[in-house]
């Protein structure tokens, strides 16, 4: 089973401050990390070669430096690392991004597989994933939870939705996108990050992706961020005190009673 | 002992000194004040009088008022201390340093910071960051303590294998003696033979020979770079057995080696729903090298990783970024939560052994868990050999049966580090907790030197008295 993980370096957030004028994170001094949600989809395709055998690629779009996330991908356990780096990217939106990395992909080995983290921490659009599999005119399954059976043709997986679980049958070759629910990212080995520093990760440009200029960047964007603006926090929350016995079922009969006014039960 | 009570006319003199704000009597205000991070009822006690002063000199006038009356004071950081040093167990006045939280001066020609013992420890780390430098004595990050608590405990923490702890730091002091008079130690000055070491006396003083209301701080460059390792043995004796080696075989000081025994890992995992491969972990250990540049520090990391690998390692992880890093200290820092869901009432223990004896020291500690059916996970600093082994009740056994164990346990456990030529505190001080072990644990003659200080310095035994030992009358 070859299978495809497109991933994302995004800035560590823990620490991250926002510049009040602009809106826009302060990336001086910010280390970059691969996105978070990102480490499922590995986790998840890893899983799948130990099962099936086969092969993962991690592939991401990036500034050259966005090869120290393909090298911690493969010292999780990823065989390869393809890197989509060009200039002319720069300032991509979610549909000019999905444009540039399938026409990666094509440039791939045969896949049979794609498996995408459900959103990046930072963009937090979720929408890579599934217009990828759009542009490559493949099933999609997104916010997948769970993968029960894998046959030649085709999977039985479940998907995480409002209301509970939906089962679903997909045909092979398609993309999946992942829950957190899905599996236990593993941390990468003393072995696994030898093993990537000796690993050679081809470069991809525009060039050689043979992609239409029009497309690209942020001229070739159809997204255009207006305006950003910080969220006002309106909601002011009751804290209801319990010091003793009786304060505690006052608090209990006063929540009960804000619940019912709510219909929440 | 006897001393003498707080009385409205001391009171009255107490607000002349201090002015009414700082002078506090209100019952449940002193309440926060009559216990630290030890069970507050087993060790906790209530002050008679709260004060908080301003300044050096308030504390003079109080330390001379209280020498003067008889009255016991008992010096006080942020109380986040675990063998009740800052606790007013005979009542009198309970002085806090609370207010006194100024930086007095950075120098940054000189590399040093001049401040109030009640800062915030960590806030140091902060104002000195941008300029390249931090505190390195006392660099555990999640930690509220006061620079004064640090330096009457001469705390150390997870990073005193590279770095040592708090006292190697402090080349300056400002001390007020149990007599009231103010008296400066050392200076910013790196070497100092002139006469008696005086400051480093009372560096882990735990507050019985004076306050020290002022410090003058060594700040080190602060590491670019630094990458963890998370290691996983099959059992104990491997693991420590590994640790010397990595040092002498390496040739490199980590900045952290922390040990977890089998019960601390798989307790604190199964919490934190952690899904590394721990089930067939005897230990762990937790390895951190820092340095100028990630690249050094990746090579470091490597040559340990592999010297684990060679001694019997089953897999060695590597974090480089702040997901991966957080991850593998989570599960070190948690262990003490974790075993709160099995039982709140524990004993957390400081012993210190050679680091060579830790092996040694496993099986007995299994035998006296067993013996009175509770848990005693270990894990700590190992390039140290400090574990902080932990006492945990059966949630089963009442707690009049508990403090009878618990009792029997301590003085079993300290027993056994005594004979592997070990001692029952590292960082966290004796207090009023571990002082009944002091005679055991310690020769007579160096009880007796000990003595012998305390009565020069406070003849009256006024300056937090029964702590550490007790005074005969």
């Amino acid at each position: 089973m070859n299978i495809v993980v497109p991933i994302k370096q995004v800035p560590e957030t823990s620490n991250v401050k926002m510049d009040p004028v602009t809106g826009t994170i302060i990336r001086d001094g910010v280390e970059s990390i691969i996105n978070p949600l990102d480490l499922y989809a590995i986790e998840t395709a890893i899983q799948l070669k130990e099962t099936y055998g086969g092969k993962v690629t991690a592939l991401t779009m990036g500034p050259p430096a966005a090869e120290k996330a393909l090298r911690e991908a493969i010292a999780m356990g990823c065989d390869e690392g393809v890197l989509v780096s060009d200039r002319k990217f720069s300032g991509a939106d979610t549909w000019s991004t999905a444009y540039v990395l399938v026409h990666a992909v094509k440039k791939l080995d045969d896949f049979d597989l794609i498996i995408a983290g459900e959103r990046a921490t930072d963009g937090d659009t979720g929408q890579v994933g599934p217009a990828m599999a759009s542009a490559l005119d493949i099933p999609l399954a997104s916010y997948i939870s769970r993968i029960d059976s894998v046959r030649a043709d085709g999977m039985t997986v479940e998907r995480l939705v409002e209301e509970g679980y939906e089962t679903l049958e997909i045909d092979l070759p398609a993309l999946l996108t992942v829950v957190k629910e899905i599996s236990y990212p593993r941390l990468p080995t003393l072995r696994g990050k030898q093993k990537a520093r000796n690993t050679e990760l081809p470069v991809l440009t525009a060039e050689d992706l043979e992609v239409e200029e029009v497309y690209l960047g942020l001229k070739g964007s159809p997204t255009r961020v207006v305006k950003i603006e910080t969220p006002k926090v309106t909601r002011g929350g009751t804290i209801l005190k319990a010091v003793d016995e009786e304060s505690m079922n006052d608090a209990i009969e006063e929540l009960v009673e804000f619940l019912k006014t709510r219909e929440m039960i | 002992m006897i001393y003498g009570k707080i009385t409205k006319s001391i009171v009255d003199e107490l607000v002349a000194i201090l002015g009414e704000k700082n002078v506090i009597l209100d019952e449940e205000r002193m309440e926060n004040y009559s216990h630290d991070e030890t069970p507050a009822d087993e060790y906790g006690h209530m002050p008679e009088v709260v004060v908080t002063p301003v300044n050096t000199l308030q504390v003079a006038e109080v330390v001379k008022l209280a020498n003067r009356h008889r009255i016991p004071i008992t010096p006080r950081g942020a109380g986040s201390g675990l063998s009740g040093g800052a606790i007013p167990i005979y009542g009198g006045i309970l002085l806090s340093v609370e207010k006194m939280n100024k930086v007095i001066e950075i120098d940054y020609d000189n590399m040093m910071i001049v401040v109030e013992t009640g800062l915030v420890t960590n806030e140091i780390n902060g104002l000195v960051a941008e300029r390249g430098l931090f505190f390195a004595g006392y660099p555990m990050s999640l930690e509220t303590c006061f620079v004064g608590g640090n330096i009457a405990e001469n705390a150390g923490g997870g990073k005193a294998v590279k770095y040592g702890v708090t006292g190697q730091y402090i080349v300056g002091m400002e001390l007020v003696t149990p007599t009231g008079d103010v008296v400066e130690l050392g200076g910013k000055i790196i070497k100092d033979a002139t006469g008696y070491d005086l400051k480093r006396l009372i560096i882990g003083s735990e507050g019985t020979l004076g306050i020290v209301t002022k410090a003058t701080i060594k700040l080190s460059p602060l590491p670019k770079a630094a990458t963890t390792l998370l290691v996983l043995f099959e059992d104990v004796d491997t693991a420590i057995a590994t640790v010397p080696r990595i040092i002498a075989e390496g040739g490199i000081i980590p900045t952290s080696i922390e040990f977890m025994d089998r019960l601390s890992v798989h307790t604190s995992c199964n919490y934190l729903n952690e899904h590394l491969p721990y089930q067939k972990a005897g230990s762990m250990l937790l390895l951190e090298v820092d340095g100028t540049n990630q690249k050094q520090v990746d090579e470091d990391a490597e040559v340990i990783g592999e010297l684990c690998l060679k001694y019997g390692a089953i897999e060695v992880y590597v974090a480089d970024n702040y997901t991966t890093r957080e991850r593998v200290w989570s599960v070190r820092r948690n262990i003490a939560e974790a075993f709160k869901v099995y039982s709140p009432h524990q004993s957390l223990e400081d012993i210190v052994v050679p680091i060579g004896s830790i092996a040694k020291l496993m099986p007995k500690i299994e035998t006296i868990a067993n013996k009175y059916g509770i848990k005693i996970p270990s894990y700590g600093h190992a390039g140290d050999g400090n574990l902080h082994t932990t006492l945990v009740k059966n949630p089963d056994s009442t707690m009049e049966e508990w403090y009878e164990i618990e009792t029997k346990a301590v003085v079993e456990l300290f027993d056994a580090v005594h004979e592997l030529g070990g001692k029952i505190s590292g960082e966290h001080g004796i207090g009023s907790k571990r002082k009944k072990h002091m005679d055991r644990m310690v020769s007579p003659v160096e009880m007796e030197m000990m003595r012998a200080i305390k009565k020069a310095l406070d003849p009256n035994n006024i300056m937090n008295p029964g702590k550490i030992f007790d005074q005969p009358n």
